[in-house]
């Protein structure tokens, strides 16, 4: 169950326990904000705006390329002018220095921030309502219930201001006529008809819950998700992969400084491990969706 | 299963002197399918929410509930809570969850049973009920009629003996209550529950019933077998016989001595075995024909909702000649309501022209359409309520035109004396029943002197009464000129008392007609009585049209 939304097909890292996904998307994002280091930014960049287009199709491409790039630039080359820290002066302009250091900030910060708000982006596609829901309703149950029912009332609250909107309308009581006063005065109106309407209706809906034996003691929680085997696979991966990374940054691999020069640590091979495993990470929703394409080829082949 | 007795039940509401419920003793058996009919506010609510504890009212009661022969209040909670299921009238105040999953498994969560069992009971219950399909998604992306199931469903996953539903079809349009009643029979079929139902539209409803009970002012009226039943308020000569299936109407009407008929089929048959031979054509009365001036012209009117979207309106041209009392008949989603809205302004069309009296509907000032053009009854005449008592809220209407304090009283109650409001002037609008709040509304709109009176379905949950009043006050407004135009599921209502009928589909009239050429030409969508009697009558569609053609031609 749970598999597969109305839409049709979810990609296989969404399929995935809520449990993973919510901790996958909380290390790329913390890693992604604190990691400077311009090969974790471009790897953490690239994994993500690849994640959110394999999520979201074509258009967010277009979007990413057309956005994205110049937005990037223009970041990279507004820092330098309201920073002049660095030391190695490319020009003068209005004798204030213009530093290489400043325009590296720039640009590491401006990547940074993007890579952030593009796992976002895709953290909003995965991790749906009724996932945070039962992630969170764990802790609290209760929680679980009143945010449930929220999400319900929020809707019908919307719709039901439309039509009364419409129906005012009708009889010349929109928020849209008349002068400001009477626009205000409607507006408020229907703000107030919303209110009698919710409250009274809402009898009925405690109604409906207290017939099916809400407020009973002992009440359990129904979720539709089940940890399975590939999800203890998948997390056991999650968990190495994010091990070796923190051993990196512990060991000083992420570490960078910007100011006065650049200062990096050289290239060894336990800094490449470290990138490696940092790329895997990034790239873990694509490997999946990689492996699960293999997986269909082969059987296709052999059927 | 479950056996369910009253004890000469008698319960009065809090600060009223007359008694809700009288005497009223009544046993429900096993496996039983028993259907509680009456006229709006007669107690049917009153009683049914006797049967379950939690959902009682307050007031001074006498008398027992008896469930397997233990006494209701004796009967814990979660035993209440699982054995009784409450199907409530309106689809959407049930519903409390977001998700269709979640509100399945509401109930089980609530009798705390283990993650397994609820998987195990929702997956039946999501297979006996066929919402696979859209067993994942939100709510909000379902109809009405898929609503109501979801209702009927989740009370359904905790295997209820008995099974209660206090007008669940109400709010339904046809075709979606007539698949939620074959639902709820063939959970009384197969599954052997107890069901308890009250309705006000029988139609459907009555043949399946192994027992009916008739309530009137909070007593029983009679009792027995839908044909018992019928016999018996057909000698008692009541006035609940209009809610009663055409074909029972029809055979009250006229002398047979054979058994009063149920269904349509049953109908036909009867009706053939009186008239073995077919009969000359013979034409009805009909509406005078229309004096020829247009009140609304549509010209090949096209709208949608949004640039990309799909057309709701296409090529839609309809003349709805005034003062006069178009119907616009035809099913779900086929943009009659958006129709509506065209003509009230709300919406603009994208191509196409609309006049009202000559004018383009454009050039109406705001104030100049909605102050005494055009009078607009939602569906829901709550959305019009402003104020905490109906007078208050009639008067608010007439705030702001320079209508001096006096004049605007004397308007009110006029108004209220035309709608037969008088003693409800101080209630609050929410507390009124649905015929009543519908009848406030009206007269909200009626303040306004609207020229152009829309009404979207104004049937909608009303019993045969309440319908009647309507007609009444409809009429009354056409004979001082107004021009009505309804959008209705209500065939028979449309049949009985409108001047044209159209059929929308697709965005657009396929065919206009006055009601007798309409009806009578259709073989699907038509009337019960047209589609009991055409092969003997066909120019009957009315009850009150068979009853005369059968007593012209029988002496």
């Amino acid at each position: 169950m749970a598999r597969r939304t109305r839409t049709g097909y979810r990609d296989v890292f969404s399929t995935c326990h809520p449990a993973i996904n919510f901790f996958y998307f909380a290390s790329v994002m913390l890693c992604g904000m604190f990691f400077l280091h311009p090969v974790f930014l471009g790897i953490s960049l690239v994994g993500s705006v690849a994640y959110a287009i394999l999520l979201k199709g074509e258009r967010t491409a277009r979007f990413y390329l057309w956005g994205l790039v110049p937005s990037i630039l223009l970041m990279a080359l507004v820092n330098p002018l309201f920073n002049h820290q660095g030391v190695t002066i490319l020009l003068y302009v209005n004798n204030n220095p213009l530093t290489w250091e400043s325009i590296a900030y720039g640009l590491a910060a401006a990547v940074m921030l993007f890579s952030v708000a593009s796992w976002f982006s895709c953290y909003g596609v995965v991790m749906t309502s009724d996932k945070f829901l039962y992630l969170f309703g764990r802790v609290i149950p209760a929680l679980s219930l009143v945010l449930s029912m929220a999400l319900r009332f929020v809707p019908r609250f919307q719709a039901q201001a439309r039509v009364i909107s419409n129906g005012q309308k009708c009889v010349g009581r929109d928020a849209s006529n008349g002068n400001l006063v009477q626009k205000l005065r409607n507006g408020m109106t229907i703000l107030s008809i919303l209110v009698t309407w919710a409250l009274e209706n809402a009898i009925e809906t405690a109604d409906s819950m207290r017939a099916r034996g809400f407020g009973l003691k002992g009440r359990t929680s129904f979720s539709l998700y089940r940890f399975d085997s590939r999800d203890r696979c998948v997390l056991l991966v999650l968990l190495g992969l994010v091990a070796v990374v923190l051993l990196g940054a512990a060991t000083g691999e992420n570490d960078i400084l910007y100011f006065p020069r650049i200062v990096v640590k050289p290239l060894s091979w336990w800094s490449a491990v470290v990138y490696l495993a940092y790329g895997a990470l990034c790239l873990l929703p694509l490997i999946l969706e990689g492996l699960e394409a293999y997986k269909w080829h082969r059987l296709r082949c052999k059927a | 299963m479950a056996s369910i007795a009253l004890q000469s039940l008698t319960f009065t509401y809090p600060q009223r002197e007359i008694p809700a419920l009288r005497e009223v003793s009544l046993t429900v058996g096993e496996g039983e399918f028993l259907v509680l009919c009456g006229k709006s506010g007669c107690g049917k609510s009153t009683l049914l929410r006797h049967l379950k504890t939690v959902l009682t009212p307050h007031g001074r009661r006498s008398g027992e509930i008896l469930l397997d022969g233990v006494p209701l209040q004796q009967v814990d909670q979660r035993t209440q809570s699982a054995r009784i299921g409450y199907v409530l009238q309106d689809p959407e105040n049930q519903i409390v969850t977001d998700k269709v999953w979640h509100e399945l498994a509401f109930g089980l969560e609530s009798l705390g049973m283990d993650p397994p069992t609820i998987r195990l009971r929702v997956a039946e219950m999501a297979s006996f009920f066929g919402i696979q399909g859209w067993f994942e998604k939100s709510v909000t992306e379902l109809s009405g009629g898929q609503k109501q199931l979801l209702n009927l469903a989740s009370i359904m996953a905790m295997q209820p003996d008995v099974l209660i539903l206090d007008e669940p079809t109400s709010q339904l349009d046809p075709i979606a209550a007539s698949e939620f009643l074959q639902t709820v029979l063939r959970i009384n079929r197969e599954l052997g529950t107890t069901v308890i139902l009250s309705e006000h539209r029988l139609e459907e409803v009555l043949p399946m019933a192994d027992r009916v009970v008739v309530l009137e002012a909070g007593a029983i009226l009679c009792q027995g077998t839908p044909r018992q039943v019928g016999k018996a308020l057909k000698t008692l000569n009541s006035d609940m016989f209009l809610a009663m299936p055409a074909p029972m109407q029809i055979y009250a009407g006229v002398q047979s001595s054979d058994p009063c008929p149920l269904t349509v089929r049953e109908g036909r048959e009867w009706i053939t075995r009186a008239f073995p031979q077919p009969l000359p054509r013979q034409e009805l009365p009909g509406p005078e024909p229309d004096r020829g001036e247009a009140a609304v012209v549509l010209k090949e009117v096209w709208f949608r909702y949004e640039r990309h979207g799909e057309d709701v309106i296409r090529d839609l041209s309809l003349t709805i000649p005034k003062g006069r009392f178009t119907c616009i008949v035809g099913g779900n989603g086929t943009g009659k309501t958006t129709a509506l809205s065209l003509i009230s302004g709300i919406q603009r069309p994208y191509r196409g022209k609309i006049t009202l009296f000559g004018k383009e509907i454009s050039r109406y000032a705001n104030r100049e359409l909605f102050q005494g053009m055009m009078g607009v009854l939602p569906q829901n005449p709550q959305t019009l309520f402003v104020k905490k008592t109906v007078k208050l809220d009639l008067e608010e209407i007439l705030k702001g035109r320079g209508i001096p304090h006096q004049e605007r009283e004397k308007r009110v109650l006029e108004m209220a004396r035309r709608l037969q409001l008088q003693d409800l002037l101080e209630m609050h609008p929410y507390d009124l029943s649905g015929g009543e709040q519908q009848r406030a509304a009206l007269a909200k709109v009626l303040l306004l002197e609207p020229k152009i009176l829309l009404m979207d379905e104004p049937t909608k949950g009303l019993d045969g009464h309440m319908k009647q009043t309507l007609a009444a006050i409809c009429q009354d407004l056409l004979d001082q000129g107004v021009t009505i135009l309804m959008v209705s599921h209500d065939i028979e209502f449309c049949a009985r008392y409108a001047h044209r009928v159209a059929l929308f589909f697709q965005g657009s009239v396929v065919t206009e007609n006055t009601p007798r050429a309409f009806f009578s030409g259709n073989s699907f969508y038509t009337t019960a009585a047209n589609r009991m009697a055409r092969h003997r009558f066909p120019t009957a569609i009315t009850n009150e049209d068979v009853i005369e053609q059968w007593n012209r031609n029988k002496p």
